[in-house]
């Protein structure tokens, strides 16, 4: 039933249907011109913890030791409502005995009484204390996610601009843009799936998705669940797009009979060491010069994320071992 | 006279970026730097003539940095995806113009310029 229902209920002359009005779920009170209270529903009585004898006929300022004598409702009771009409969820903050420091939304809509010459006020009180903070609290995360999609277009637009164009059609460098474009999607997409712990391994497995099958050159051995932040999912799907895509044009991944192997662990003193171990590829040297591919690797590592990247390039196979404190 | 900028940002793509605008356009760059203590010690040493500052880094409002600058008297810009910084940052980021994120090279470019006059006049 809504307000209106039950103002026009209450307009024909079933004010004193108790029964009624005792099956509304929200507090409500009938009060006379003067404020007295005439009649109060089983859902005020319940939520304010008070009985219908000391509670019915007595002045509603009054009421619970005067725990609703506050200034600002005094206002809308005596001064607004009977001018207006009608108010919808005004809402007065207040330390309510028992209760605790409260939000309480009050409506209220007065009521003619034309054969009397007087009128009365009906109102609904509802306790809007949960619902205020679940909304602030959904605020802050629509702009926390706001932020997070502002602070994204600011690395992708870094990335268009730094991979280079020097030397590479349009189409290589789409498509170098466009892989660690993915990536990015990817990490953001895995930070923002609900996880317990897995989004590392969650991370590794899509990265390395085209070379894990049965017969699959890859192997993922690190059953140990990783907590990781938006900021560092994103740096590692950075980095391990750069190592997967350069191991699949140089490394292990560009031969069949190659072999990767990417393992990690959890330090005692909550540091990540991840080892990728390449082997069976064709033999390794030591570039002559640092590709931007390995420079970013190098950066995120160590600028963006904080941590320490070792590479070796022996002639098995490209090794490196990335350490990060979580 | 070349001016310097000191660059206090945690993404390293976006740290770079700012730094080749800036570069490009006759600036000296101090850092980038990271992290509330390596631009603390970084500013220990020198005195840049404006700094752009990342409001959160790596978890961290970036609020002691902001302070040190304004006892040094350096003037600084944010340039932070937040929409109003000081609720990160605190009062410190009251006033403090952001040049945003991501952000036009043109705004970055003009904010410092800004930032640079009101240090003369003073």
């Amino acid at each position: 039933m809504t307000m209106d229902d039950l103002y026009r209920l209450l307009r024909t002359g079933h004010a004193q249907s108790q029964g009624i009005v005792d099956t509304l779920p929200d507090p409500m009170l009938l009060l006379d011109e003067n404020l007295r209270v005439e009649v109060a529903s089983r859902a005020f009585l319940e939520t304010f913890k008070v009985d219908r004898d000391e509670t019915v006929g007595q002045p509603f300022l009054m009421l619970g030791n005067g725990q609703w004598d506050i200034l600002e409702l005094r206002l809308l009771l005596e001064q607004v409502i009977p001018r207006s009409a009608i108010v919808i969820d005004y809402e007065v903050t207040h330390d309510f005995p028992g209760l605790g420091r409260r939000t309480m939304a009050v409506s209220a809509r007065k009521l003619v009484r034309e054969a009397a010459g007087s009128h009365s006020m009906l109102l609904v009180i509802t306790d809007a204390t949960d619902r205020l903070r679940r909304e602030a609290a959904q605020e802050m995360l629509l702009g926390e996610v706001r932020h997070r999609m502002k602070n994204m277009m600011a690395v992708v637009h870094a990335l268009a601009r730094q991979t280079p164009t020097e030397g590479r059609t349009a189409s290589n460098f789409r498509d170098d843009f466009l892989g660690r474009f993915v990536a990015l999607a990817d990490a953001e997409d895995i930070a923002f799936s609900p996880h317990d712990g897995s989004a590392l391994e969650t991370l590794v497995e899509r990265t390395l998705a085209p070379y894990t099958t049965r017969s699959g050159p890859a192997e993922i051995d690190g059953d140990v669940s990783v907590n990781l932040t938006a900021a560092q999912i994103s740096g590692l799907s950075l980095v391990l797009h750069e190592l997967t895509t350069n191991s699949a044009k140089y490394g292990a991944l560009s031969v069949p009979e190659g072999r990767l192997r990417v393992a990690w662990r959890l330090d005692p003193d909550d540091t990540l060491r991840l080892e990728w171990s390449e082997s069976g590829g064709p033999p390794v040297a030591v570039p002559e010069r640092e590709g931007y591919g390995t420079r970013l690797v190098e950066q995120t590592v160590t600028y963006s994320l904080g941590g320490q990247l070792e590479r070796n390039y022996s002639p098995e196979g490209l090794s490196a071992v990335i350490t990060i404190p979580l | 006279m070349t001016r310097t900028v000191l660059i206090i940002e945690d993404e390293f793509l976006i740290a770079l970026d700012h730094q080749a605008i800036l570069e490009a356009h006759g600036w000296r760059v101090l850092g980038p730097v990271p992290t509330v203590e390596a631009a603390l010690s970084l500013l220990a040493r020198e005195r840049p003539d404006v700094a752009l500052l990342d409001i959160n880094l790596r978890g961290i409002p970036s609020t002691p940095v902001a302070e040190a600058l304004v006892a040094a008297g350096v003037p600084f810009a944010t340039a932070s995806a937040y929409d109003k910084p000081e609720r990160i940052g605190g009062d410190v980021m009251i006033g403090v113009p952001n040049v945003g994120k991501p952000a036009k090279d043109g705004r970055i470019l003009a904010v410092l310029v800004e930032l640079l006059k009101d240090t003369r006049a003073d």
